[in-house]
């Protein structure tokens, strides 16, 4: 929940103290403040903010309000009675005598005697047992439809309401429907930025509120509240200290080798959904769910791959473009994962067969691209896209980590050791836009240039110099916003990413009747 | 979304001083002595008055919070400065 105010963070400071608090210290009359009842039967807990106690041994709750006394018959709206008729109860629980509560209301400095009675005693008890069975269920209620509720609720950027009902009626979008104007809720982009340690020998501690990067020449400090994510590369050091306080604050933190190979990640307990966990299990168990989601990413992958081609590159031959549409065709219709890895196979040698084609100025002289290849990359373009899919593999991990799935665990990517298959899955469809598109334009622009290679005699790699500047044009990526093609609002595509990662649980939850693929015009 | 704030504080003592700073250090940026310029979003408006309020003393510290708007709004633009050039932070991230 989001602090609404400074009292709430202060109360939970205080919270030490009040549960020292009881009432049957000192002389009466008296008063105890903050006190904090709960109790199993009845399912109840409270922190009640004055109990008065009197002469003949019985007690009263009040509670402080900041507003105004409303003017209705009853002295205080239902939801305010109900929450002292929870007091009341409590209080009889805990074997007080009490019959009587009060609200003094600071804006009108009035107190005001609250009735109670077995109708609103009868009220308290039905709300608690309806929240009780509403815990209890595995699924989430259905978000609320177009409610003003939504804006600015702490919940949005998990609950995605607008998202959620859209994709819940449209059970078929037609292929080339413009997109949906929604609300968009949530922030454009995400405030916090991510850290990368690539410098061998860096240590990384903990300084108040800041982690601090010691390198070998200089020192980078990080403001802890600023960071969304932290990824080490190669021989990296990080103390204890400043890991806890990661996990602390949910920041997750990704360990990859110093050419971006993922080894894995580190993160705190706060975000699993256990429901969600075993949906994942289900689905990836479910030879037809497999297909149609394994169906919705290899079809992206080649729309996309066309949309790269048709953007970017000048003299496009048609017949190219015709084909990918054909095989793009076929993958959302193929009755067979085997069959869909065969057109995936085709598509890649299409399309990076016409790859050079996007390439401009110096960089098109300079470099040329046969094929794709890998481990190690025999040139330098494969080397740039090797990087490029590494980091973009770690990217969609942690999303998917934060939206409470099993990065590890796939549906078009079989399990294999170590290897982020629903990463690997996710990402076939953002390839071309995200990674690619990184690439093209590090090289166009001559962020990258043909003295940023090493050439050995089994391959090619980066230094580490250029790595760096192309780890910060993916980041430029990233950050960018760009207009969501099924939701229509502007995001940037690290926000986009998280959607899609809450959208493909909302999909395995049953939630929405199919995956919405990401597909830019 | 966030806000930005200008934070100033007068500080009486040097070691009461030394916690303000280092707390502020964590929420935003030192501008000029004794001045922050920190963006917030509400919970961590509160986290960091909470902790400012146990570093300073209530009868003889002072610290001021102006708000100067929406962080990707005014507030990115209600700076002027008169001598050094005032840099806004760049928003980007950290590649060590
Ligand atoms: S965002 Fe979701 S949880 Fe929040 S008010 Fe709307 S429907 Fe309810």
């Amino acid at each position: 929940m989001v602090l609404a105010d400074e009292s709430e963070l202060r109360s939970t400071d205080e919270r030490g103290l009040a549960d020292e608090g009881s009432v049957s210290e000192g002389p009466r009359p008296y008063v105890a403040r903050s006190l904090w009842l709960s109790s199993e039967a009845l399912g109840l807990t409270a922190k009640i903010d004055v109990v008065e106690g009197s002469e003949d041994g019985s007690v009263i709750p009040i509670e402080y309000k900041r507003g105004k006394a409303p003017e209705v018959p009853e002295g205080a709206y239902l939801p305010e009675r109900a929450q002292l008729g929870a007091q009341v109860l409590l209080l009889r629980e805990h074997g007080y005598i009490c019959n009587a509560a009060d609200i003094y209301f600071a804006g009108s400095k009035k107190r005001i005697s609250i009735g109670i009675d077995d109708t609103l005693l009868t009220t308290v008890r039905d709300a608690v047992r309806r929240v009780r069975v509403l815990c209890s269920r595995t699924e989430l209620p259905p978000p609320l439809e177009d409610s003003p509720k939504c804006d600015g609720c702490s919940l949005i950027g998990i609950c995605l309401p607008d998202e959620t009902n859209l994709l819940r009626k449209e059970r078929s979008r037609a292929d080339d429907a413009a997109p949906s104007a929604l609300r968009r809720l949530h922030p454009a982009r995400d405030d916090r930025l991510p850290l990368y340690v690539t410098e061998p020998g860096a240590r990384i501690g903990v300084d108040g509120s800041e982690l601090v990067v010691r390198g070998k020449e200089q020192t980078t400090r990080a403001r802890l509240p600023n960071t969304s994510h932290v990824s080490l590369f190669g021989n990296v050091q990080i103390s204890t200290q400043a890991l806890r306080r990661l996990m602390e604050q949910g920041i997750s933190v990704t360990f990859l080798s110093s050419g971006g190979w993922f080894y894995g990640r580190a993160e705190g307990i706060g975000s699993n959904n256990v429901d969600l966990r075993m949906a994942q299990h289900r689905a990836a168990a479910d030879p037809a769910t497999c297909l149609q989601l394994a169906r919705a990413f290899v079809e992206a992958k080649i729309r996309n791959s066309r949309t790269m081609l048709r953007r970017n590159h000048d003299g496009i031959a048609q017949s190219v473009l015709f084909e990918l549409e054909q095989l793009a065709r076929k993958a959302a219709e193929s009755e067979r994962i085997e069959s869909l890895l065969g057109l995936e196979g085709t598509a890649a040698r299409v399309y990076f067969g016409a790859f050079s084609g996007m390439l401009r100025g110096e960089a098109a002289r300079t470099f040329d691209l046969d094929g794709r290849n890998r481990r190690p990359p025999k040139d330098p373009v494969n080397a740039l896209l090797s990087l490029a899919y590494a980091t973009l593999a770690r990217e969609l991990t942690v999303a998917l980590g934060n939206a409470g799935l099993d990065p590890l665990l796939g549906f078009y990517h079989r399990p294999r050791f170590g290897r982020p298959a629903l990463a690997l899955d996710m990402m076939e469809e953002l390839r071309p836009v995200i990674a690619d598109s990184v690439v093209l334009t590090a090289l166009n622009t001559g962020v990258v240039g043909e003295s940023d290679f090493l050439r050995h005699p089994v391959g090619v790699s980066l230094t580490p110099a250029a790595r760096k500047r192309l780890l910060l044009a993916h980041e430029r990526r990233m950050d960018q916003i760009v207009t969501h093609p099924v939701f229509g609002y502007q995001v940037s595509w690290r926000r986009m990413l998280e959607v899609q990662a809450r959208l493909l649980g909302r999909f395995l939850l049953g939630e929405i009747p199919t995956y919405p693929q990401l597909r830019p015009r | 979304m966030r806000q930005a704030f200008i934070v100033t504080y007068d500080v009486r003592d040097p070691k009461r001083l030394r916690r303000v700073y280092r707390v502020l250090r964590g929420y935003g940026r030192h501008l000029q002595l004794s001045v922050f310029q920190c963006e917030l979003d509400a919970r961590e408006r509160v986290e960091l008055m909470a902790k400012l309020r146990k570093a300073v003393h209530h009868d003889e510290d002072q610290v001021l919070f102006v708000d100067i708007g929406p962080a990707d709004g005014r507030g990115a633009t209600s700076i002027e400065s008169i001598g050094v050039a005032y840099v806004p932070e760049e928003r980007r991230a950290i590649i060590v």
